[in-house]
């Protein structure tokens, strides 16, 4: 399914993307993710297609908003069968709720569910009306923080068995890291849209990489045979547009900056001298600081600090591997 | 007790009612408009309604004898004077507690999840529906609120309908009137047991009103 929304109020906006599964539309707060998501469901006034055109009661889109917008009065059957006619609404709502897995929590009010199970008494409800398109926003939102990522998969899981195509706006990467399809939206437009993998390994733009989670990125000016950055050559296999002399952003995660040992002999390329600012646990591996020609966060997982025993302050030798090095078009923002 | 004092307070009660129940009628929808539709003039129109809560009731009830009266728009337009009249001390006591009533109202809309009317409309249910299972059940300790405090606002009027109605014994004489009307005369004893009663009433009303705000915004909590 193909989308393509333009919006005038309350924000502008032009988005063009393909809906493929369960698909993730990845952007910071405030660029309108919730404004495309109610223009699809026809509450926001909007041109476009799927869908255009039509008031929202004849659209046939289940739409959860952030809060999940139970019904506070009903039971959790009564809020399943509000959209249900005839007489054997009740048995259809219990039908759907059981197909959410919760039959036995039919008769208990929004306000005695957790926010999971709320999540899927507003999915059963909005499966009542037989939608062709799901849209969520920030599902992620309402989720205890331990239980997130089962939760998550399990609504994945869930709409993956329904056959449901769905559409779910968030600013959190765990979700992202779900999707069939990834779409990353920016102010006014959308970045980039891809299967996950192609664009968690290679966004097109810094405001993408920032997106996901890249917490290394720097200006650098693309040289011969790699790019320049802190005085220091970084040898990269150079992409097709990339010509010498330009200026770009290069991107590596902090997981894929390697520690390596003092005390063998260097790798051949790309190795930066320094110190270790600052390292502190995170879970159970540990985020650091690397402070030399360049500043660079790492994350050690716990089975390598364990080996190495580093501390703040200690000399520091790092590796960055041309294929960890992400470089992507752009001219320094600052 | 004075028997002049139970037609005075049946009087009372039978104009507050016919009042409230017209002012739920008529304030439902002007509440809901100013609670969720932009027009032009809006202020103006907000300044119009709750202006009685500031006028003198004399002011307000010298201009509604003047257009109820004889003489006024009103009787020229209909061919009857409403002017001291149980029609017309029902049609001041509207004017007067309309405030009371579409301040009630309006809060208890703005305290309505605007998120639950959006979800409502995708699920592709017909608006009366949306009306009868949600708006009205969520709203309705507001409303009751709003209703009870403007039925005991109009139990406590006493310049407007003093204004429109005079003092009729048993065709307009209102409870409050009459009371005056017995300190006038230095009945002191009587006016104590008929301001006793007024008191425990208006009391009583006031508790059930704070009773159904507190259970409006119970639901209000959950709803999040």
């Amino acid at each position: 399914m193909e989308v393509h929304y333009r919006i005038r109020r309350p924000i502008a906006l032009e988005a063009r993307f393909h809906l493929r599964g369960f698909t993730v539309l990845l952007g910071q707060s405030g660029v309108g993710k919730t404004t495309l998501l109610k223009a699809l469901a026809g509450l926001v006034p909007a041109q476009g297609t799927p869908f255009g055109g039509l008031p929202p009661e004849r659209r046939p889109v289940g739409y959860l908003p952030q809060d999940l917008a139970l019904f506070p009065h009903m039971t959790a059957w009564e809020n399943v069968a509000f959209p249900l006619r005839g007489k054997d609404r009740r048995a259809r709502a219990l039908e759907l709720l059981s197909r959410v897995g919760l039959q036995d929590h039919a008769h208990k009010r929004p306000g005695e569910l957790s926010g999971g199970q709320r999540q899927r008494v507003a999915l059963a409800r909005a499966l009542a009306r037989k939608p062709e398109l799901l849209l969520l926003d920030e599902p992620t939102s309402a989720l205890d923080p331990l239980t997130k990522g089962q939760v998550l998969s399990e609504l994945v899981d869930l709409l993956r068995r329904e056959g449901l195509p769905a559409l779910a706006v968030s600013h959190d990467p765990v979700l992202a890291g779900m999707a069939d399809w990834l779409v990353v939206m920016g102010r006014g437009g959308i970045l980039q849209e891809g299967p996950p993998e192609a664009v968690w390994a290679a966004p097109a733009k810094v405001e993408v990489a920032r997106l996901l989670g890249y917490e290394n990125l720097f200006p650098v000016r693309v040289r011969e045979d790699g790019v320049e950055a802190g005085g220091v050559l970084l040898r990269l296999p150079l992409p097709p547009w990339a010509r010498p002399g330009q200026r770009a952003w290069l991107g590596v995660r902090a997981a894929e900056v390697l520690v390596v040992r003092q005390d063998l002999p260097p790798p051949p390329e790309n190795v930066l001298e320094g110190h270790l600012e600052r390292l502190y646990p995170e879970g159970l591996a540990y985020r650091g600081l690397f402070q030399g020609p360049l500043a660079l966060e790492i994350l050690l997982p716990r089975h390598v600090q364990e080996r190495l025993r580093l501390r703040p302050g200690q000399p520091l030798r790092v590796v960055l591997k041309p294929r960890y090095l992400h470089l992507m078009p752009g001219e320094a923002e600052e | 007790m004075d028997p002049l004092f139970w037609t005075a307070l049946r009087l009372s009660l039978e104009v507050a009612l016919w009042a409230s129940a017209l002012l739920l009628l008529l304030g439902l929808p002007l509440a809901w408009a100013l609670a969720f539709h932009r027009f032009p003039g809006k202020p103006l129109v907000e300044a119009v309604f709750l202006l009685p809560l500031v006028l003198p009731p004399t002011v307000l009830g010298f201009y509604l004898l003047l257009f109820l009266g004889p003489e006024g728009p009103w009787t020229r337009l209909t061919g009857v004077s409403w002017a001291f009249r149980f029609e017309g001390l029902v049609f001041a006591s509207i004017l007067f507690s309309l405030p009371f009533a579409l301040t009630a109202y309006r809060e208890a809309f703005l305290g309505l999840d605007r998120n639950l009317l959006e979800v409502a409309r995708t699920l592709g249910v017909p608006r009366w529906k949306v009306w009868a299972r949600v708006v009205l059940p969520l709203v309705w300790p507001g409303l009751l609120s709003g209703t009870l405090l403007a039925f005991a606002h109009t139990l406590g009027e006493f310049g407007v309908v003093l204004m429109v109605g005079g003092s009729i014994p048993g065709k307009t004489q209102m409870v409050s009137i009459y009371l005056y009307d017995l300190v006038q005369a230095l009945r002191f004893r009587e006016a104590a047991e008929a301001a006793s009663v007024l008191l425990l009433l208006s009391l009583a009303i006031l508790a059930a009103a704070r009773v159904l705000e507190a259970k409006g915004r119970a639901w209000r909590s959950t709803t999040a």
